[in-house]
């Protein structure tokens, strides 16, 4: 029993991702003997908390079968926001607490669009999104706004000398929904309703009340990650070079989150973003030029996709093996 | 040399089901081969691995005398083999031209689609065809049948030596079929290998040949049309005599009063559908593909919006928005389609089972797993579901089992239904494990359930039912009671015009 369980973690997704990484940071740490030194992890650390925030929101409603394009101007519209409130003397916390409010607001416009309107997602996040880096450029005068708030400051600050504050908050996310993912109703249903949508309608559960929960779920957590990113930066940026979403939802795939919904869950969603991070740093470690990373992190996608397909392949191969047997069972019964 | 079509061993499995054993067959040039079986017996995955669809586990297709091995559709159509499905492949918005010629356009030594050329052509094979059908038109204006027709025009123009027709008579009326039945001889004639796939007896026996009989995927038996009769077919396909399936039921005898009423209902497909149904009665529902049986299903269940007309239920009238209410009020509903509409595939037995009852078997938000585990180790034992594990996932199990988790997910110790809709719950299962869901039918109704039994074979229907109403266009065209109805009265009220 104990021997078939191991066997059934060893088998699964998520070990063959921490393999994967393993042979990364093997290999990069053979190449570059400086990589992973305790000073370089505590920055990967402060660089993945970012893209794993977002991940969690566009992961849950990945996993709900939807999916979110706005969430990295959602982010920077948040940091922008909080930061111009902060300037006018508003106190940190409540300019926060505005900051989540909107991102909710942002959220409902989606889910609105989404499920009343019934715009394609594709099309009403990115819609939304365009409208959101408008409205961030137009404020800020493309210009950064630093935030001279010193107590505001905390997210570069580090917790026993080596985790930074915003890769525990990050941590404590994924366990958190990770929690409501496998033990509540509303999980349930979001795997359910990503599952199979019709099917899910007809055995009593909403999918527009799902759908609408994980939008607006999304944005906040998008907004968060925006105040967070202009806490460690100690200001805000109205645009970002890498684009935050598209990273969150590399990981969240990565970690086995499926893009046709229904499958996947944060464990896989953590490593997803660890191996991302420390694949994109130890790239960095060599220091290459920008344009190599992007073409190895592509490659990085294409390489777990295909032996997540092939495994799955095996999977399939093994159910068809079995069955002549039943088969035989069933006859002799 | 004359041409033919042979299928050499061909076996096929697919998870939970061995779909084709062992089959081996030759279709002969100038001749119309029926393939007959009862649904699930494996025709269409036959038909599948002959049009490239899928590929056979082993075994081989050899036409006029070379093996062929089809990895895609493209491959089967280029060695001449064209099918019609019951699901049409066409294009509607696109005229009658361009979609005789999709894929395959002739062009004008520009590279533009040479207009005239095409034009000609197409007035050829109407024609051949001799149908009075306008070129031009967007074919998802023509009728049913043309549209039909169209796609038999297409295998045609392709100079395709084998054409398969996958029931092609579900959705045409008489004088449709006529028209089909016409060209089926024409192309005979021109010495076309045609295969055609039925399980309506009587056109059988009209318009083919040959009869290859399959049953649970394996050949039964080959037939020459002109030697055989209708029983020696049935006994053929059924493998015993189905009669005592029937009689052998343990039926409710007590039914109670009136539980559902329905009065004028309307919506864009229903035209004023009114009945009553009774506590521990069974409800047949007949009536051909797309008469409204299954809109009448949705529209209770709160899953189609109702444009007017009441229902009352339990003494209530009641509105449902959503299909949560229905069940809320103790309506469940087994849809038609189990993979697309009943079940999360790729979750597990236990999470499929629970999805109506998650509420009940929570505390505050967390779903309490021994609670779960017991309702549907509950289930699995009551229908007798074949798994190792209740972890396993619902696409893992055979269709009779996946029926079986539907049925358990509505009628377990924590769920209060007094109404189960059962929509074509035999699809695509195998006879065995249809006999025992008839008896579940039975034991449910006298259990003071009410059912609503929809099924599109007919000596279904009649023998489960207690009393069979039958549709037409929306409509409801005659209700019959077990006693009386027979599967003439009943098609020809399910046929009226």
């Amino acid at each position: 029993m104990v021997g078939r369980r191991i066997r059934h973690i060893l088998k699964s997704k998520e070990m063959i991702l921490v393999l994967i990484s393993i042979v990364i940071i093997i290999i990069f740490r053979l190449v570059n003997p400086n990589f992973l030194s305790v000073g370089s992890l505590s920055g990967i650390m402060q660089a993945m908390s970012l893209t794993g925030i977002i991940a969690v929101g566009i992961g849950t409603l990945l996993i709900g079968g939807s999916i979110d394009l706005s969430a990295s101007s959602v982010c920077l519209f948040g940091g922008v926001l909080c930061a111009l409130l902060i300037r006018a003397n508003v106190p940190w916390g409540l300019a926060m607490v505005i900051t989540l409010i909107a991102g909710f607001v942002i959220g409902v416009i989606n889910a609105f669009l989404i499920t009343k309107v019934k715009m394609m997602p594709f099309i009403a996040t990115i819609a939304v999104s365009n409208v959101l880096s408008g409205i961030n450029l137009a404020v800020t005068n493309a210009q950064n706004v630093p935030i001279p708030v010193e107590s505001f400051w905390w997210g570069g600050k580090l917790v026993f000398g080596i985790f930074p504050v915003p890769f525990i908050i990050m941590t404590l996310l994924m366990i958190v929904y990770a929690f409501i993912l496998n033990k509540t109703q509303f999980g349930r249903n979001v795997y359910l309703v990503g599952g199979n949508m019709t099917a899910a309608r007809l055995a009593g559960v909403n999918p527009k009340k799902i759908h609408t929960i994980l939008y607006i779920n999304s944005s906040v957590l998008a907004a968060f990650a925006g105040i967070v990113l202009a806490s460690r930066m100690q200001s805000a940026a109205p645009q970002s070079q890498s684009d935050s979403q598209l990273n969150a939802l590399t990981a969240a795939i990565l970690g086995g989150i499926a893009f046709t919904g229904g499958a996947g869950g944060m464990a896989g969603c953590f490593i997803g973003v660890m191996l991302f991070s420390f694949f994109n740093s130890g790239l960095n470690s060599l220091a290459l030029d920008a344009y190599w990373s992007l073409i190895a992190s592509g490659c990085l996608l294409i390489i777990a996709l295909t032996v997540d397909y092939f495994n799955e392949l095996s999977r399939e191969k093994n159910l068809k093996v079995k069955k002549p047997a039943s088969a035989a069972k069933k006859e002799g019964a | 040399m004359s041409k033919y079509l042979e299928f050499s061993g061909i076996s096929k499995a697919f998870p939970g089901v061995q779909a084709l054993d062992n089959i081996s067959f030759r279709a002969e040039s100038g001749r119309v081969l029926a393939l007959l079986g009862e649904n699930g017996a494996g025709k269409s995955t036959l038909l599948k691995i002959l049009s490239g669809d899928i590929s056979p586990d082993s075994g081989s297709i050899i036409i006029n005398g070379k093996t062929q091995v089809f990895t895609s559709p493209h491959q089967a159509i280029q060695a001449g083999v064209s099918v019609i499905y019951q699901e049409r492949q066409i294009v509607p918005a696109l005229s009658v031209i361009e979609n005789i010629f999709c894929g395959d356009l002739p062009k004008t030594r520009f590279g533009m689609i040479d207009k005239r050329t095409l034009r000609r052509k197409t007035e050829e094979i109407l024609k051949v065809f001799g149908l009075p059908i306008d070129p031009d038109e967007p074919v998802g204006r023509l009728p049913v049948a043309y549209q039909q027709m169209v796609e038999v025009m297409k295998a045609y123009r392709r100079n395709s030596d084998i054409i398969c027709f996958d029931e092609p008579t579900a959705p045409l009326t008489d004088s449709e079929i006529n028209v089909l039945f016409d060209i089926i001889n024409q192309l005979k004639k021109e010495g076309k290998i045609i295969i055609y796939v039925s399980h309506r007896l009587a056109e059988i026996f009209k318009v083919t040949d040959d009869i290859v009989v399959l049953k649970d995927g394996k050949l039964v038996k080959t037939f020459k049309t002109s030697e055989t009769n209708q029983q020696e077919l049935i006994r053929a396909m059924v493998g015993r005599d189905v009669g005592d399936t029937y009689k052998n039921l343990k039926r409710n005898d007590k039914i109670g009063d009136v539980l559902l009423e329905v009065k004028d209902l309307c919506t864009d497909v229903l035209d004023h559908v009114s009945f009553t149904l009774r506590r521990g009665e069974v409800l047949g529902l007949a009536g051909l593909v797309g008469a409204g049986r299954t809109e009448v299903a949705r529209a209770i269940f709160g899953a189609d919006r109702i444009t007017s007309g009441e229902i009352i239920f339990d003494g209530k009238k009641v509105h449902f928005k959503e299909p949560k209410d229905a069940i809320k009020a103790g309506i469940a509903l087994c849809p038609e389609d189990r993979k697309d509409q009943g079940l999360v595939l790729f979750r597990s037995i236990r999470e499929n089972t629970t999805m109506p009852i998650l509420k009940k078997i929570s505390k505050w938000i967390f779903i309490n797993r021994q609670e779960e585990r017991k309702v549907t180790e509950e289930a699995v034992t009551k229908f007798t579901i074949r798994t190792p594990s209740i972890n396993k996932l619902v696409r893992e199990l055979s269709g009779g089992n996946q029926q079986k988790v539907i049925l358990g997910r509505w009628t377990n110790s924590l769920i209060q239904t007094k109404l189960l809709i059962l929509d074509e719950p035999t699809k695509g299962i195998d006879v065995g494990t249809k006999a025992e869901i008839y008896q579940m039918v039975c034991d449910f109704a006298r259990a003071g359930l009410s059912v609503i039994f929809i099924s599109s074979e007919l000596p279904e229907v009649i023998n489960v039912a207690d009393r069979i109403i039958v549709m037409h266009n929306g409509k409801i065209t005659g209700s019959v009671l077990r006693e009386d109805a027979t599967e003439e009265n009943v098609l020809s009220l399910a046929m009226l015009e």
